[in-house]
């Protein structure tokens, strides 16, 4: 071996020391990009994952030190993919939710307050979205959609029955027995989430609701039992189609879609899932006056939470801020369901136009209290209440036309065992 | 007792153990080690974690603190406990009997030279080949309403419809009817195989003897099935009662709770309500019942054989 030949494996072991050096140099720089986890909840159709991804690109694009990487999460046992990526230790670093799961999740002290993002972004909220928000003196989340309870009516069925729209429950009973008949009953619902939320829906409409003013269960106060009157009655009446018991939320939108039904409970914007020449003949009741004399209705503020596991709070705060800033494509383009809470992209024109988003802004959403009422505010609890599955077989017996007191003091009861729990 | 004193006491043992472990023996346990150990893993560690929940007042998220016995005693005083026990035991036993009768029909027939046969047997297998998530999705849209398929038939008879999901006693019989429609291709096919094992001698010398079809069948067929049967309904009893497929997909245990079985129950407990020690407990509960018959109907296989 030659001397220029040794020279030559020097140079190239230099020249291999140099290269290494340079990519550890490298290195640092290329993974100063913070990686975020973010689980968005499934609020709509194909269409809204993809605009969602949009976004998030667009955010990836316009933020290249914070990549962002999204993942859709579907409705069927969410509570059960975020409690058991909590307990893994692989919990996203920013997540969308259901109306309890942030106070729910920071009673279990995985969450993180948001009251500095909200701060931030000003008083751009909708009326009581910022409330429904506040547990132990902190925002736990950031408000994202309201899921406003809104009566409709086929308005074919009411013509055709010469029957009025109803504007008191005693109206609605009235009405709902009078298009009964020939196949057409009065009211449809399902025997699930949706169908249970008539229950929180009738007593907090007849002055009552799930609690009393001192915290302790209200289901059998006077003003609940007055409102759970009014469902049994119907039910009595023979005027709720009997299916609903079996029926699942879908079932009972398509079944009041093909005008097998006159009224239906349901979410703000539940016209866009029936056929368009369907949706013509939809109309919104007027909120319905309670036993009290007042109106009041329903909603669920879902939202935007921060994990404590996050290893960037402060970028997974700025991705926060920016995906509510800019929300606007979400419903525009990805047809979201639920009503939005920043009060900008609700005066947006797509809901200016829309006359189900506009009754249920301007009439439903500013006497809309949330499950928590009278007690207030929200509390981890709620979670427990709302999904524990005992008002689902509450309104389930309702609906066979059990008798309300063999019922209601049984679920009553439970109530009182969750909250103590 | 000094160390001096302790291993003199101890070597007997030892030899004893060095006797005992033979060559063989030692290949036996190191070729058994790593199965044994994988066993340890992926059961018995789960089951004395179970176990141990039970015994606590934890939530998917925090590891609770012990509560003894606590859980246990407040499962048995719960009335949603015994509902769903009951409805367990009552879902269980409609199986085991429905499909064993169904699925020992079926086998006799087709046992027979018929055409088509193989066809038939294909045919009886789909309810348990195809997926339960789609096949009892498929029979709640046949069942959901006025206008579902059974409807229709009961209509063009000129009855009244009937809703299959929203009463509970057509609720419990909806739920128990496709359980035992995905039981029977089970039932068949095992009882087939059985039966063509059984010695055809035994038949021939029952007809020299003058017996019947009948009489061939009871004192010939079914006790030649008796081992097979009581293996049968082992299986079956555990796989009905830790079933959640069935009820939960078509009336995700109502209404009213009535089609909701200890599974369910163990589910709600830990998910639902995030009580992970009441879950476990209901599940432990479920174990030990079902150990109990496990145990009884063992016995019974070993005096009969």
């Amino acid at each position: 071996m030659n001397k220029s030949t040794r020279f030559t494996r020097r140079a190239t072991l230099g020249l291999a020391a140099a290269a290494t050096a340079l990519t550890i140099g490298m290195v640092p720089a290329y993974s100063q990009a913070v990686t975020l986890d973010f689980w968005d909840m499934a609020w709509a159709g194909a269409d809204y994952v993809t605009t969602a991804e949009a976004q998030v690109a667009k955010f990836n694009a316009e933020n290249p030190d914070i990549q962002v990487t999204y993942r859709n999460i579907p409705w069927s046992n969410w509570y059960e993919t975020f409690v058991t990526a909590l307990a893994s230790g692989s919990a996203p670093d920013v997540s969308t939710g259901g109306g309890f799961q942030a106070v729910a999740l920071y009673g279990q002290g995985e969450i993180l307050p948001v009251d500095d993002v909200i701060a931030e972004i000003g008083d751009d909220f909708v009326p009581g979205s910022l409330d429904a928000m506040k547990y132990d003196g902190v925002s736990v989340a950031v408000p994202w959609a309201t899921s406003t309870r809104v009566l409709f009516y086929r308005k074919d069925i009411l013509e055709k029955a010469g029957v009025a729209v109803p504007t008191t429950f005693e109206e609605f009973r009235a009405a709902a027995k009078a298009v009964t008949g020939n196949g057409v009953y009065g009211l449809v619902s399902s025997g699930d989430a949706g169908g249970m939320h008539w229950i929180p829906y009738v007593t907090l409409a007849n002055g009552g609701g799930l609690f009393n003013e001192d915290g302790t269960a209200g289901l059998t106060s006077e003003a609940s039992m007055t409102g759970l009157g009014i469902l049994a009655g119907i039910v009595a009446d023979g005027s709720l189609n009997p299916a609903s018991v079996g029926y699942v939320n879908n079932d009972a939108i398509g079944s009041f879609g093909r005008g097998e039904a006159a009224f239906l409970l349901s979410g703000a914007l539940m016209p866009s899932q029936v056929p368009p020449e369907a949706a013509a003949l939809i109309g919104v009741v007027p909120p319905l006056k309670g036993a009290h004399g007042e109106a009041e209705t329903l909603h669920f503020v879902n939202n935007i939470m921060l994990y404590k596991q996050t290893e960037h709070p402060a970028e997974a705060k700025k991705f926060l801020k920016w995906w509510s800033d800019n929300a606007l494509p979400l419903w525009s383009e990805g047809k979201v369901g639920n009503l939005p809470t920043r009060a900008s992209v609700a005066a947006d024109e797509r809901f200016a136009s829309n006359e189900f988003a506009q009754a249920a802004l301007n009439e439903y959403e500013p006497i809309a209290k949330t499950l928590s009422e009278a007690k207030g505010g929200t509390f981890p609890a709620l979670n427990a209440v709302d999904g524990d599955g005992f008002l689902v077989s509450l309104v389930q017996a309702i609906w066979q036309g059990q008798p309300l007191d063999a019922v209601v003091p049984t679920a009553n009861d439970h109530l009182t065992e969750l909250l103590a729990e | 007792m000094t160390a001096a004193a302790d291993s003199v006491e101890r070597k007997p043992w030892r030899s004893g153990a060095r006797a005992t472990l033979t060559p063989e023996l030692k290949t036996a346990a190191i070729l058994l080690a790593p199965s044994i150990l994988l066993l340890a893993v992926v059961i018995v560690f789960p089951i004395v974690q179970g176990f141990w929940f039970s015994l606590t007042n934890g939530s998917l998220l925090k590891p609770g603190k012990f509560i003894g016995l606590g859980n246990y005693v407040e499962l048995l005083q719960s009335p949603a406990f015994y509902h769903s026990l009951r409805f367990s035991a009552l879902f269980a036993v409609c199986n085991i009997v429905g499909s064993y009768l169904i699925g020992l029909g079926l086998a006799l027939l087709m046992q027979r030279d018929m055409p088509g046969r193989g066809i038939y047997r294909v045919l009886l297998l789909l309810p348990w080949i195809v997926p339960s998530l789609v096949s009892i999705v498929a029979w709640r849209w046949m069942v959901m309403d006025d206008k579902a398929l059974f409807n229709v038939v009961i209509k063009a008879f000129g009855g009244s419809p009937i809703f299959f999901l929203s009463e509970s006693e057509w609720a419990i019989a909806v739920v128990i009817m496709i359980r035992i429609w995905r039981s029977v291709p089970f039932m068949m096919l095992s009882l087939l195989a059985a039966l063509q094992t059984i010695d055809r001698s035994l038949y021939e010398a029952a007809a020299i003897d003058g017996a019947t079809r009948w009489q061939s069948f009871w004192n010939v067929t079914l006790p030649q099935l008796k081992n097979i049967s009581i293996v049968l309904c082992l299986l079956m009893t555990i796989w009905t009662v830790n079933d959640f497929d069935t009820p939960w997909l078509l009336a995700q245990g109502g209404p009213a709770n009535a089609t909701e079985t200890l599974v369910i129950l163990a589910y709600r407990s830990t998910f639902a309500r995030n009580d992970v020690g009441m879950g476990a407990a209901t599940s432990f509960i479920t174990l030990f019942i079902l150990m109990i018959l496990v145990f009884f109907l063992l016995r019974l296989q070993r005096r009969s054989a």
